[in-house]
């Protein structure tokens, strides 16, 4: 099965086979290569392209990731446009080239339905034409040569369409379904139906033209039947009805013979059921029961879809197609199904008649590959500029680990039968053992797989050092597996590369050893991958064995044997537990020298071939707080009875140690009466500091509490014998901790869980040892979020605003800041009536503005982030109303001497907007909503109170679209005159104003503006705090507010900048990227040049010229210069 | 918030929720990581991640923007960076350039990027950087002879004017007793020591800055020698005030502290197994604000 992969559909390895690949990802379309070679997956992440004949190779990827699901996704059908797939998104279709890099294979995008597309079908005949339909109950047909607009528009008002297909006849014939009813369209014939197929009781699902006859059709429906029409004959009685007792999802008439295929919507054992057609048809005859004459049936859960792969000679006189069937389900199963041949028996497929006209030819190719020549990735960055997280290149790029998942969904066989095959799990290739072996050693790097050739390249680490058996040595080994492996004499080639690490001898050794293992497996026609990487990985492989093992690759778990047996030997529940931890660390000890081999001779070093006396990792903490964002305090401790217990023994122990090294003397150690007396005093002096003391304190501290709880003597025991014993225990323990390699996969999991197993034992450890929980201490703090929500920040009456923050503090029982709330809307009120060009006030020594200073003053002590912000904010937006006043007169006011304030409207003419919003369709939504108000509106000048929109974000909608009109400016007024009134209207006015004059000065502001940077810091700081407790609209009021007191121009510039810069991630990353495409406008339809700028749009036709080239052609004529036929002229009054 | 009982098997050495409060990370010396999802009473266990070989000492969430990124270091001498993405946890990334033990690891601000900050018993902290284009870029810089017990990021600052360059500072403490202030060096491209700050009598546990940026900054250091001493700095570039919490010795070590979202209220849990929360008053004592027991 390995080894080609190729040109001819008659070498490919899985047609005639049954198959099965496991597809994650919420894959719903499925359409497939006319070639046979490769299918292509939709889901919401974009588009897998799969080759049937190397599955084992991952899927191709094209991204497009869209919240929508894909409701139906087509390969095109033509051999002149083999790579071209058409998928949905939404209400747009979007056409693939799949000769280009995935980064910038979308070609066309088709947009002009409102609401979901449903259907997409590609013309039979013609390669450039396809149809759509939705659920807005247009059904639209699409010359892609033209992609902009569809050419022909019908609609059907009943319902919205759920099926659009071409009939395989006549190109000019379409059908589409609409609720309970099909209809008929032709072409040529504009919006009237040729025939509206009625008689269905529920919705139709599907619809089929007859590949062989004209004017026939198959509709298949919710109301379990599937119905046969010739519509030439009559459109309200089909010829031929077929119940089911399942719902139809569909019914297509089978590619070859008398027959068609269906698919249940729901029910029907999630089987695909072919029928036959072939008994002639009698009148009382046509309302028949279905009688399969084949079911497929293996999926467990509803089959999507389902296709046809075909394969036959290029230069075939006689009808030789082989079929299989493809089938994709919700099961996330992509199934290939040999087909009987008694099928084609049964559907009277004529294999002798001679053929009229040969099959299309088409190239037997995957664009499962990359393109060679892909362009740069450009367009596809930024979709992932949104995370901007970026891992390690080298794991992302090759995919290793989705290639293993990978592996591990592709399930082969090598006979035809499918129903077992799919339930079977031993292993079958190459695919599955590598991708079993990937699983099972996460440590092991395959850096190539190549099913299909046999080629492996490994690397892992072995320890294969000879002057430290500790010592890992990076080996990379080159696999090479024969075609015909595992049988006898297929052995695999290993070859390890060259390694400086590695002496020459060993490299022998080790080749010599592979390959023994290698052809013992393989005699027995066993797969031999994981016992050869065993031995590498330095586990020794008893070849003896191997004739009593039944299953030597699924049950090669070498700790089963020697670990678990040892230990369930053990008394467990017995509770002498010095005897238990006595014999366990023995037994520990002896298996690791029985597997490892290893040397007795251990220095006091760590597991990670650390020098243990210099390792000065402290004591880790038992216990801890963290704060959350909420106010609350995380807390985890270790549960007392079992703290207590260690502390104790710790105490002693650490005692018992000063003692020895100290006096040596001291017979007893200190006993826990005495030292829980000394406790507090003692035990910081006693308490070790360093990790590593506690390792060993651990192991040793089982002992000591077995030994107390004895009697009395014990403890004299302890000491006498304890050099040896804390020598053996180390020991023991660092024989613990080196052994335990990172690389053994597997066996390292069941080796830890053997080890903490019986620690457990040893530490008394079965009682409640740790807890973690939250203690609410959010009255501490003085930012809450309760107060966040219900505080005003921005209304036309400050005093209001203040008045009401009052009162939500005073509900938290909040006194000083209900009152410094209560203080600053009275001396608001005050201001209320005051005369706005009265500044007097403010400045008095007792004034707002001297409150403010102290209220700021005062809560920067209180560490009260949330009332500094709330205060500087409302304040600042106290300026703000009064130029809102301002302006509201603006037009009113005589244009008199003083400052000058710019007011820029921007007014949409409407039936501009909406020919702009259709030109570029996908930024419709940015100009609807940055609409007059979002080109005015200057955040940090004195006149961003004029803006009234509450979107902060239009600000950046703002730039963009300064951007596209400039770049574009719609029509020229040299030569199109009566346009002009299409344009947007741009009014520049000044305004002078004494007002403003007021406003402008400094004095004004109740805020010191030396202080505004702090503030603007302050409101910053809130914002973050708010968007941190998800409340994303009171963080943008925040923001809003301005503390520039003198604006000037480089002010606003490095505001601007800021404001820009992404704050809190993707909010604004996705208008750089759409800016690219505003630049790929469209050609003139004139010179075919490039349009920029000046461009002359067609209101009816949307076809474009540059604005010199469409005064030079309307001079000659009259019709579109596209020749779309349109009288472009006609339509504006000229 | 629910009580998680015996989530793990061992001594549980960090917890933090993530950004949100909406998830759980601990971690602890059964050398797994754990995550549970949070929602108001009920908790659920949905993760355990595997991988590292020794006890895990810390773990942190990156900022939500990252995605879901949580780091993790242990006494294996690496830091794992993993992710969720649809649900699954994977680790995508190992940083291991250390010799021994890491103590802390701590994402920097945000704004800062994808920044990591690494202290290691091998007496080096390390500031990784995860840059856009895939590379990972380690500053190692010699911080403690003996050993870095703790480092931490000081809070986001930003400054006046176009293109002008946040001031990256962090504080380690060490094993030789001592605290430092480092502050990143443009022209040198480096980290280089701001300050030295002596004050404790034994090894240095823990460093905490804290977040508050209202007046002047902080940061908490616990030791060994059972005390906290709270640092402030006026202005950027002033001295270092030095004030012990208590004037009087705690009753034993004191491991780790923790500053409130906007440096409120400090945290500090020690060997006497019990947290205690202190407050700063007008006149800039601090006072005891609570105690917790298990």
């Amino acid at each position: 099965m390995t080894g080609y992969v190729g040109g001819d559909p008659y070498e490919s390895p899985t047609f005639g086979k049954a198959l099965s690949l496991r597809v994650d990802g919420g894959v719903n379309a499925i359409s497939i290569n006319p070639s046979g070679r490769d299918v292509v997956l939709a889901s919401r992440q974009g588009l897998h392209v799969i080759d049937l004949d190397d599955p084992f190779s991952p899927p191709r990827w094209l991204r497009h990731i869209t919240p929508w699901q894909v409701a139906d996704v087509q390969w095109s059908p033509h051999p002149a446009k083999p790579h071209w797939v058409v998928s949905t998104s939404n209400q747009k279709a979007i056409i693939w080239n799949l000769a280009r890099s995935s980064s910038d294979a979308i070609e066309h995008v088709l947009h002009k339905h409102f609401r979901a597309i449903t259907d997409i079908n590609f013309n039979h005949q013609h390669p450039d034409i396809l149809a759509t339909c939705s659920i807005d109950t247009y059904v639209h047909a699409w010359d892609m040569r033209s992609p902009s607009r569809p050419f022909y528009t019908t609609r059907e008002w009943v319902a919205g369409a759920s099926q659009v297909k071409w009939s395989f006849k006549d190109q000019n014939v379409l059908a589409s379904a609409h609720g309970n009813e099909v209809s008929i369209w032709d072409l040529r014939k504009g919006s009237t139906p040729l025939g509206k197929l009625l008689g269905h009781e529920s919705g139709v699902n599907s619809i089929d033209f007859n590949r062989f006859k004209n004017d026939e059709i198959m509709t298949g429906s919710n109301d379990g039947t599937v119905k046969f029409w010739d519509y030439s004959v009559s459109c309200t009685e089909a010829k031929r009805t077929i119940r089911t007792d399942f719902p139809i999802w569909r019914g297509r008439y089978l590619p070859f013979g008398e027959g068609c295929c269906l698919l249940p919507t729901i029910g029907g054992g999630d089987s695909v059921y072919l029928a036959s057609l072939t008994n002639s048809v009698k009148k009382e005859n046509s309302d028949t029961k279905l009688q399969p004459i084949y079911a497929f049936k293996g999926h467990t859960n509803r089959v999507i879809d389902f296709l046809w792969r075909s394969r036959s000679s290029s230069d075939a006189q006689v009808d030789d197609r082989e079929f299989q069937l493809v089938t994709w389900s919700k099961d996330c199963d992509l199934r290939l199904w040999p087909v009987p041949n008694t099928i084609y028996d049964k559907v009277n497929l004529d294999r002798s008649k001679r053929l009229e006209e040969t099959f299309p030819n088409y190239e037997y190719m995957t664009y499962n590959k990359e393109p060679a020549d892909s362009r740069p990735e450009v367009s596809n960055d930024y979709r992932r500029r949104k995370e901007k997280f970026v891992t390690s290149s080298g794991i992302h790029k090759n995919d290793d680990v989705n290639y293993i998942t990978w592996l591990s969904g592709v399930r082969m066989n090598h006979t035809g039968s499918p129903e077992n095959i799919f339930t079977e799990r031993t292993i079958q290739n190459l695919g599955e053992e590598v991708s079993s072996i990937g699983h099972k050693f996460p440590k092991i790097i395959f850096e190539k797989i190549s099913v299909s050739t046999g080629e492996l390249i490994i690397t892992l680490n072995g320890p294969w050092s000879d002057d430290n058996p500790e010592e890992y040595v990076f080996l990379r080994i080159d696999v090479k597996v024969p075609t015909a492996y595992p049988s006898k004499g297929n052995s695999p080639q290993f070859s390890i590369e060259d390694n400086g690490n590695l002496k020459q001898e060993q490299r022998e050794e080790i080749s010599r050893k592979l390959e023994e293992i290698a052809n013992k497996y393989t005699d027995s026609g066993m797969y031999c991958l994981e016992p050869c990487l065993r031995l590498l990985l330095g586990e020794t492989i008893n070849l003896d064995d191997l004739n009593q093992e039944i299953e030597p690759i699924l049950n090669f778990e070498i700790t089963d044997q020697i670990g678990l047996e040892n230990l369930s030997s053990l008394p467990s529940s017995d509770g002498t537990s010095q005897y238990l931890s006595d014999t366990s660390s023995e037994t520990q000890s002896d298996h690791y020298k029985a597997v490892f081999d290893s040397s007795e001779n251990k220095e006091l070093r760590n597991p990670f071939g650390r020098d243990l006396t210099f390792d000065s990792t402290p004591v880790p903490n038992e216990c801890g707080a963290v704060w959350t964002p909420t106010g609350q305090l995380l807390c985890f401790f270790m549960s007392e009875s079992n703290l207590e217990k260690k502390q104790q023994t710790m105490l002693r122990l650490t005692g018992k140690t000063r003692h020895q090294k100290e006096h040596k003397t001291g017979p007893r150690a200190w006993e826990s009466k005495d030292s829980s007396a000394e406790k507090p005093t003692r035990k910081n002096s006693t308490r070790p500091k360093r990790y590593v003391e506690t390792i060993s304190t651990q192991l040793v501290s089982s002992k000591s509490i077995n030994y107390s709880s004895d009697d009395q003597d014990s403890d004299g025991y302890s000491t006498d014998s304890f050099d040896n014993d804390w020598s053996d225990i180390l020991r023991n323990e660092v024989v613990v901790r080196t052994k335990l390699p990172p690389l053994h996969g597997n066996f390292t999991k069941k080796f830890t869980s053997v080890h903490s197993d019986s620690a457990k034992t040893m530490d008394s450890w079965k009682k409640l040892k740790n807890i973690i929980f939250i203690k609410d201490f959010s009255h501490l703090i003085s930012d809450r979020k309760e107060l966040a929500l219900e505080y005003h920040l921005t209304n036309s009456n400050l005093e209001q605003v203040a008045r009401n923050n009052a009162l939500v503090a005073e509900k938290y029982n909040l006194d000083e800041i209900s009152h410094c709330w209560q203080v600053l809307s009275d001396m608001l009120m005050t201001k209320e009536i005051s005369d706005p060009y009265d500044l007097m006030w403010d400045n008095h020594p007792m004034g707002i503005r001297w409150f403010v200073k102290e209220a700021i003053k005062f809560f920067e002590k209180k560490n009260n982030l949330q009332m500094l912000a709330m205060l500087c904010c409302v304040v600042a937006s106290q300026a703000t109303k009064h130029l809102k006043t301002a302006e509201d007169e603006d037009e009113s006011r005589p244009l008199s001497r003083g400052k000058v304030e710019s007011l820029v409207t921007f007014r949409n003419n409407d039936t501009m907007r909406s020919v702009r919003a259709d030109l570029h369709s996908h930024y419709s939504s940015s100009l609807a909503s940055s609409s007059v108000e979002g080109l005015n509106k200057n955040r940090h000048s004195p006149d961003e109170v004029s803006v009234k929109s509450e979107d902060y974000f239009s600000a950046r909608h703002q730039s963009y679209n300064v951007r596209t009109i400039s770049s574009s400016p719609p029509l020229p007024t040299r030569s199109q005159q009566p346009f002009q009134s299409r344009l947007p209207d741009l009014n520049v006015r000044l305004i002078q104003d004494e007002v403003l004059d007021a406003i402008d000065d400094p004095e004004r502001h109740l805020l010191d503006p030396e202080d505004a940077k702090k503030f603007r810091f302050y409101s910053y700081q809130y914002a973050k705090l708010l968007y941190r407790w998800d409340l994303p609209m009171e963080r943008v009021k925040i923001l809003k507010i301005s503390f520039s007191t003198n604006s000037t121009a480089s002010d606003i510039a490095s505001q601007m900048i800021d404001e820009n810069k992404d704050l809190f991630g993707g909010i604004t990353t996705t208008w750089e990227a759409n800016d690219e495409r505003s630049v790929h406008f469209q050609n003139c339809n004139y010179c075919g040049l490039k349009v920029t700028r000046s461009i002359f749009v067609c209101q009816i036709c949307e076809h474009i010229m540059h604005s010199t080239c469409a005064t030079e052609w309307w001079q000659s004529s009259q019709e579109c210069a596209s020749g779309c036929g349109c009288c472009c002229p006609e339509a504006f009054p000229m | 918030m629910p009580t998680i009982a015996n989530a793990h098997n061992n001594l549980i050495h960090d917890a933090i929720l993530d950004y949100y409060g909406k998830r759980l990370a601990t971690c602890s010396s059964d050398k797994t990581i754990k995550i549970f999802e949070v929602e108001g009473e009920n908790h659920k266990l949905v993760e355990t991640l595997t991988g590292h070989e020794g006890p895990v000492w810390r773990v942190d969430w990156a900022h939500p923007k990252f995605g879901t990124i949580l780091a993790s270091c242990s006494y294996d001498g690496k830091v794992l960076i993993w992710k969720e993405e649809n649900g699954r946890w994977a680790q995508i990334a190992v940083h291991a350039v250390h010799s021994a033990s890491v103590n802390s690891v701590q994402w920097a601000p945000h704004e800062y990027g994808a920044l990591l900050l690494a202290a290691s018993s091998d007496g080096k902290v390390s500031v990784v950087e995860f840059k856009e284009n895939g590379t990972i870029a380690p500053l190692v810089i010699d911080a403690h002879a003996i050993g870095v017990n703790a480092a931490s990021w000081a809070p986001s600052t930003i400054q006046e004017g176009p293109g002008a360059q946040q001031l990256r500072r962090f504080v380690t403490g060490g094993a030789d007793n001592l605290v430092k202030i480092w502050k990143y060096n443009h022209d040198a491209q480096s980290y280089v020591l701001e300050d030295t700050l002596e004050g404790h009598s034994d090894w240095v546990r823990d460093v905490a800055w804290s977040p508050s940026v209202l007046l002047r900054s902080y940061i908490a250091s616990v030791s060994q020698d059972r005390t906290c001493i709270i640092w402030s700095q006026e202005h950027d570039g002033g001295p270092w005030k030095k004030s012990l919490l208590q004037q009087e010795k705690f009753p034993d070590v004191l491991w780790r502290a923790s500053w409130s979202l906007s440096g409120n209220i400090l945290a500090l849990s020690g060997g006497d197994n019990k947290i205690t929360l202190w407050k700063e008053d007008l006149q800039g004592k601090w006072e005891p604000a609570g105690e917790v027991q298990e």
